[in-house]
């Protein structure tokens, strides 16, 4: 981790490490811009210096320049004066009268210290310094009047040959010249009178010596810089502006160490006898002073821009640095909480800078180490999840096929192959919507597949849902739901299509729309009630009983009603209901819906169910006696049939017999025959009714506890047909609570059955409404009793004799068995049967049966010998 | 009688075969006897003079099938019901469908044998009216179409005059075909010629 900073000294490292950045920063700020100043010092002051001196130079040529220029305007001035003077007047007015003899060898008039009449005082006007010497020359160059103006003669090179010095021409003509070596100014001009002749000249001599060159800088010099007229050829000095700095004679060499010189010709004016220079004096020590000036004001400015230098980056960098002790300090929090680093890797304080590097390592070190472990993760993840995937894909109930950009399948489940029933080999590069779908549907799927794409939910992947008919392979059609999802895989689009096969859910949608109506449809009232009893829905059919219940959707129920809807809720479980309207009965269902805090009533107008019922249960009873009846007719019938045979043949047997004898056949062997006939048959007869007898005592009894009370009830309920056919009603004087008696159920039934018939026959001849039959039941100890009371015309005491006697009836159809069997079935319970009766009045039949006791002691009774049914009454 | 009348019994029961045999036997009728139906079938030849005692219930074919398969055959042997206790309705059935009687168990002989002379005699009576009536259709045979109507115009009673007004003919005309008539019937008389055509109409003289 430390490598990078190999090549700091670790004591220096370790000293960088504990400075804060701000105070690094103020230490680089001034190093660096110490460095910098001193590199920019020695640049500077020489890139200084040298446009300096370019620059002096320039001026110094500038100066120059403009030094000859005046001395050069000054002796123009000199020019135009001398012409003025030449051009007077005066002069022309002097000389007019005057007439100079040309032999006549004449000196030359001096006029020494005062002005002649000629020579009025221009140069003064003209702020021209006057001239040493004015002359007059006549037209053959010789001099006849010179005006001295000082003490200095005129030189003698002046005197000898004054034609040198006039021009050839009318024009100016001046001319700087070196007489008795000191230079000199000479301007001339032509003198003419009126008519244009030439009368002579005007010569005006001037010294060029200090005061001249002076006058001609004029005052501008203030920078103690001089001018001087040097001689070309030995480069010394003739005149110069300050002859006491700069001595005359002197070479000029002499000054070149304190002075910058400037020299230049004065080529205009031609005619001078001698090469002439003017020089231009500037003394080194101005130069320096200035070049010294400008050099450390550039030299402040250097520093001013130094230090704001020097503030601005350690502000930059003290700024930065509290930046990076933000972000350290974030980091450091982030690197706590979001990667779960407890040791930040680094110290607080100190080089924000290097902290931030010692941290950016360690972080990129942890980075990396969570990379490769997220990476490591993902990959397993990876594989994870295609395992997944794939087992999605192939346990799916859907079918998912996956379409290229153009509609082509590349890959497809195991549930696509068996539900669109494809062959696997053809099926890759087929389009999808061309192979599977119904051509009027490809349409809308190409919609689909293109709003895919572009349909995108809040928070959803854009998909595309929708219903449509497929083919199969085979070409049979069936309804599909149809989910698109596009997916986006290394740039290129491929769709997922999730296929439902819908046929079972659209047979269910028709099947639960089919059921929506059923309660609509319903024949049956069907009730929806609130938990409070209010009705919500109401089928068409539930109108009548609504109607009873004087009640309508939107209404209440009854308050009985209501309480049964509270009961069903609260005990969660349905319940069923009879409601008795009189003229209607309904069978009511509470089905409670506990979540949903309602009841549904389903009802069903039960009223014919019911009367049926009452009907079938009548035919029934009636059903159970004339069956019984049959029965016993056809055991009758049957006997009497088998009694009938051997008896015939007896009879038969008996009356030949007679025949024969009457008739005197007397063979007595036939006879004989006969008779063993006749006894046979008789014997055969023995044997039938032996045989039946038998069969009748193979019944074993069924004896079971049962109420005497329901008997009696049941037997009721037997003869309501008949006793509805005369118009009575049996009255019944029950005992209370249960009469346990342990019997044979049938069997009491029929003496029951039995005796209730027989009342009802004698009432049959009471007229109706007198007609009374009563049955009561009462225990006596350990006996219970029933009695058969009816108001009939009651039995005769004669007859009384005889009443259980076999085969004593006083009915036309009776057999007279009803009462001996009774009397043998009660026998055989250990009970029995009486009766008393008063004629006119009615008959009592009573019956005894004793109670059952603890059901051990009669484990089935006696063996009884009941003669079976053998023909009740009727 | 051409032919010796046969008592024929039908029964199950043997004893009540063999007791009607012996009671019967001792008037000195000729009696057969047969434990089923099937078996007198197979005995039976139509033309047998003689009646039938037949007991109602039997196993196999019973007593009321075997007397609708003789009148389906027009096997006229006159039938008496032998029944038992309870079968009265059943012999009630019987009689509608031509029995000639019925006799409950057990017998009273006098009642029997009377029956079974009345039934004897009904049977020769019957073969006797049969023959006949074959005759006369073997002698209608004989006559030509025009005498057939003039015969049954003559035989419900009108009229010469009548009958040749409705043929379109002369009297004398159905004059001579009476004569013919009566001729080829053999009639002596118009009331035996009237005898004859009931007779062939099936009516009972």
């Amino acid at each position: 981790m430390k490598s990078p900073r190999m090549s700091f000294s670790p004591v220096l490292y370790r000293l960088l490490r504990m400075l804060p950045m701000p105070l690094i920063a103020i230490m680089i700020g001034v190093l660096s811009g110490l460095a910098v100043w001193i590199v920019l010092d020695q640049a500077q002051s020489r890139a200084v210096k040298r446009i300096f001196d370019s620059e002096l130079q320039e001026r110094l040529d500038l100066r120059s320049r403009e030094s000859l220029l005046r001395f050069g305007q000054y002796m123009t001035n000199y020019a135009a004066t001398a012409r003025l003077l030449a051009n007077h007047r005066r002069l022309a007015q002097y000389l007019e009268p005057l007439f100079w003899f040309p032999g006549e060898e004449v000196s030359p008039i001096v006029y020494e210290g005062f002005r002649p009449f000629w020579l009025p005082d221009f140069f003064g006007r003209n702020a021209l310094l006057a001239p040493s010497h004015v002359l007059l020359v006549d037209s053959r160059s010789r001099i006849r009047e010179i005006y001295q103006a000082g003490d200095l003669k005129l030189p003698e090179e002046m005197l000898a040959d004054p034609q040198q010095w006039i021009g050839p021409g009318d024009e100016v003509y001046t001319v700087v010249t070196r007489l008795a070596d000191q230079p000199y100014l000479v301007v001339s001009d032509s003198i003419e009178d009126a008519g244009g002749y030439k009368m002579g000249h005007l010569v005006v001599v001037v010294p060029i010596d200090a005061d001249f060159l002076k006058a001609s800088e004029g005052a501008v010099s203030a920078d103690s810089s001089a001018v001087a007229l040097l001689d070309a050829d030995d480069q010394r000095l003739l005149a110069t502006s300050e002859p006491e700095m700069l001595l005359p004679g002197t070479k000029l060499e002499q000054w070149t160490d304190n002075y910058l010189v400037t020299s230049q010709a004065l080529p205009e004016y031609e005619g001078s006898n001698w090469n002439m220079l003017f020089a231009t004096f500037i003394p080194n020590r101005s130069v320096t002073q200035m070049s010294e000036r400008v050099v450390r004001f550039e030299r402040n400015q250097r520093i001013i821009a130094a230090l704001v230098f020097i503030s601005v980056f350690t502000l930059v960098i003290y700024l930065v640095s509290a930046r990076l002790n933000k972000v350290l300090k974030r980091m450091s929090r982030f690197s706590e909480r979001a990667l779960d680093i407890a040791q930040p890797g680094f110290q607080r304080g100190g080089n924000q800078l290097l902290l931030l590097e010692d941290w950016i390592q360690h972080f990129t070190h942890l980075v990396l180490k969570a990379r490769e472990e997220m990476s490591r993760k993902h990959e397993h993840e990876m594989r994870e999840t295609e395992a997944l995937k794939a087992a999605i894909m192939e346990a799916s109930l859907d079918a998912i096929v996956t379409l290229s950009r153009s509609g082509h399948i590349v890959d497809y489940n195991a549930m696509a192959e068996s539900m669109l029933r494809f062959s696997v080999d053809d099926i890759y590069g087929v389009e999808f919507s061309a192979r599977f779908l119904e051509p009027a549907q490809r349409q809308v799927f190409d919609a689909m597949l293109h709003e895919s794409s572009h349909h995108e939910d809040a928070g959803h992947r854009p998909h595309a849902r929708g219903e449509l008919w497929a083919l199969r392979a085979d070409g049979t059609r069936f309804p599909v739901e149809i989910s698109i999802v596009p997916i986006e895989i290394d740039e290129e689009r491929v769709y997922t299509l999730y296929i439902h096969d819908a046929t079972m859910r659209k047979a269910a949608e028709r099947e639960i729309k089919s059921l929506a109506r059923f309660a609509s449809e319903s024949p049956n009232p069907i009730l929806r009630v609130s938990g409070e009893g209010l009705i919500g829905y109401a089928n068409a059919a539930s109108h009548p009983l609504l109607e009873a219940w004087r009640t309508a959707p939107g209404e209440w129920l009854p308050q009985a009603w209501i309480d049964e809807v509270r009961a069903a809720l609260s005990e969660g479980r349905n319940h069923e209901r009879e409601d008795d309207q009189g003229s209607q009965i309904y069978s009511l269902l509470f089905v409670p819906i506990q979540d949903l805090d309602y009841v549904n009533i389903y009802a069903r107008d039960i009223t014919a169910v019911r009367r049926a019922e009452q009907e079938s249960r009548q035919h029934q009873s009636e059903l159970v006696h004339v069956c019984r009846l049959s029965t016993m007719g056809e055991v009758a019938t049957g006997m009497a049939h088998e009694l009938n045979q051997p008896l015939s043949a007896i009879v038969n047997y008996a009356n030949g017999a007679s025949r024969r004898l009457q008739s005197g056949n007397t063979d007595s062997d036939a006879l004989v025959d006969a008779m063993r006939h006749i006894s046979s048959q008789a014997r055969r007869a023995g044997e039938i009714i032996r045989r039946l007898r038998a069969l009748v005592g193979k019944q074993p009894p069924i004896r079971s506890a049962v109420d005497l009370n329901y008997l009696v009830r049941e037997v009721c309920g037997f003869v309501e047909f008949e006793t509805g056919k005369l118009d009575l009603q049996i009255a019944l004087d029950l005992a209370e609570g249960e009469i346990p008696v342990d019997v044979d159920l049938v069997q009491i039934e029929q003496v029951l059955l039995n005796l209730v018939r027989n009342a009802l026959d004698a009432l049959e001849e009471r007229p109706v409404g007198e007609r009374s039959l009563r049955i009561g039941t009462s225990t006596e100890g350990s006996h219970a009793r029933v009695q058969v009371r009816d108001n009939g015309p009651g039995i005769p005491p004669d007859r009384m004799i005889h009443l259980f006697d076999p085969f004593f009836t006083t009915k036309e159809s009776g057999m007279g068995m009803g009462l001996p069997i009774s009397q043998t079935i009660l026998e055989g319970h250990g009970g029995r049967i009486w009766a008393e009766s008063e004629p006119g009045a009615g008959t009592v039949f009573n019956v005894q049966l004793p109670i059952a006791a603890v059901r051990a002691d009669s484990p089935g009774g006696e063996e009884q010998e009941s003669p079976m049914a053998a023909g009740m009454s009727g | 009688m051409s032919q010796e009348v046969t008592v024929f019994i039908v029964d199950d029961d043997q004893a009540m075969r063999n007791s009607l045999q012996w009671l019967i036997e001792s008037v000195g009728m000729r009696v057969e006897t047969y434990d089923s139906a099937q078996a007198f079938l197979d005995a039976y030849y139509p033309g047998r003079a003689g009646c039938l005692l037949l007991d109602v219930r039997m196993p196999g074919m019973s007593g009321l099938e075997l007397q609708a398969y003789l009148t389906r055959r027009e096997i006229r042997l006159p039938v008496i019901i032998i029944t038992g206790h309870g079968d009265v309705a059943m012999a009630v059935k019987a009689m509608k469908s031509g029995a000639v009687d019925f006799i409950e168990k057990p017998f009273d002989d006098e009642a029997l044998l009377a029956s079974i002379r009345n039934a004897l005699r009904h049977d020769e009576k019957q073969r006797a009216l049969r023959a006949q009536r074959a005759d006369i259709a073997a002698r209608m045979a004989e006559l030509t179409p025009r005498e057939h109507e003039v015969m049954s115009m003559v035989t419900d009673g009108r009229s010469n005059k009548e009958i040749a007004a409705s043929l379109g003919v002369s009297a004398k005309t159905v004059e001579v075909h009476r004569a013919r008539v009566m001729d080829k019937m053999r009639a002596d008389s118009l009331a035996e010629l009237v005898r004859m055509a009931m007779i062939a109409r099936g009516d009972e003289v």
